[in-house]
């Protein structure tokens, strides 16, 4: 995933390379996914989060839709 | 404390520490373990997605995430370290595990154009910005250093 200044500037980036546009995320829910993912991982009970457990996050922050779920075939 | 978490702990210690990951060997020493021993812990950490070995070396590590192994645009200090993330959402991950704020030095993604953030006293300092996420959750993993 990439930082851009501006959704323009995620457009040109995706025009240019004949990719599709995909979701934006704003700092704020980025910030969030960094917690749930890594606040605890230099303990030992650290793990990465399951599937399900993605999705609940994803979820609490406003991420849903089969693009945000980690088992859906059609991405595969 | 079993031998996978005494490795994990160790790798993860030590690029907190320093922002530099150690190699296998480095670690078997540093533990006093035979190199086969963390050489299977590592490949079952990267089995657990919790590390991921340079291509092509397995006793180097390329990710620890959110920490990189090898230097990236991503770059974070903290404290008077400098780490290297492996994207956007690590370079805010190493602030969010080292529970310390941190300045990020990242460019948008389409300009080059340099683009700083601070985390500052435990949550990022708004910004104008986007990130776009290009892959999946999904298929995250089938190459996971592109994503």
């Amino acid at each position: 995933m990439l930082l851009f200044r501006s959704e323009e500037n995620v457009n040109a980036w995706c025009r240019e390379r004949g990719l599709p546009r995909r979701p934006l995320v704003s700092l704020e829910q980025l910030w969030k996914l960094a917690l749930a993912w890594y606040e605890d991982r230099l303990t030992i009970a650290s793990r990465r989060p399951a599937p399900a457990e993605m999705v609940s996050v994803f979820a609490s922050i406003g991420l849903t839709g089969p693009f945000w779920d980690p088992n859906a075939d059609e991405w595969r | 404390m079993n031998l996978d978490d005494t490795v994990k702990l160790e790798i993860y210690g030590r690029l907190a520490q320093s922002g530099i990951a150690p190699t296998a060997p480095e670690v078997a020493s540093s533990l006093a373990l035979p190199l086969e021993d963390v050489t299977a812990a590592l490949a079952r950490l990267h089995q657990r997605r919790l590390l991921v070995p340079e291509p092509g070396d397995p006793s180097r590590i390329r990710m620890a995430p959110p920490f990189s192994g090898v230097v990236t645009p991503f770059e974070v200090r903290s404290d008077g370290v400098l780490y290297h993330a492996n994207c956007v959402w690590d370079a805010l991950g190493i602030p969010a595990a080292l529970h310390r704020d941190a300045v990020i030095d990242a460019r948008d993604g389409q300009t080059g154009e340099p683009m700083a953030l601070e985390v500052l006293n435990g949550a990022p300092v708004p910004k104008p910005c986007v990130i776009h996420f290009a892959v999946p959750p999904a298929r995250w993993w089938a190459d996971i250093v592109y994503t």
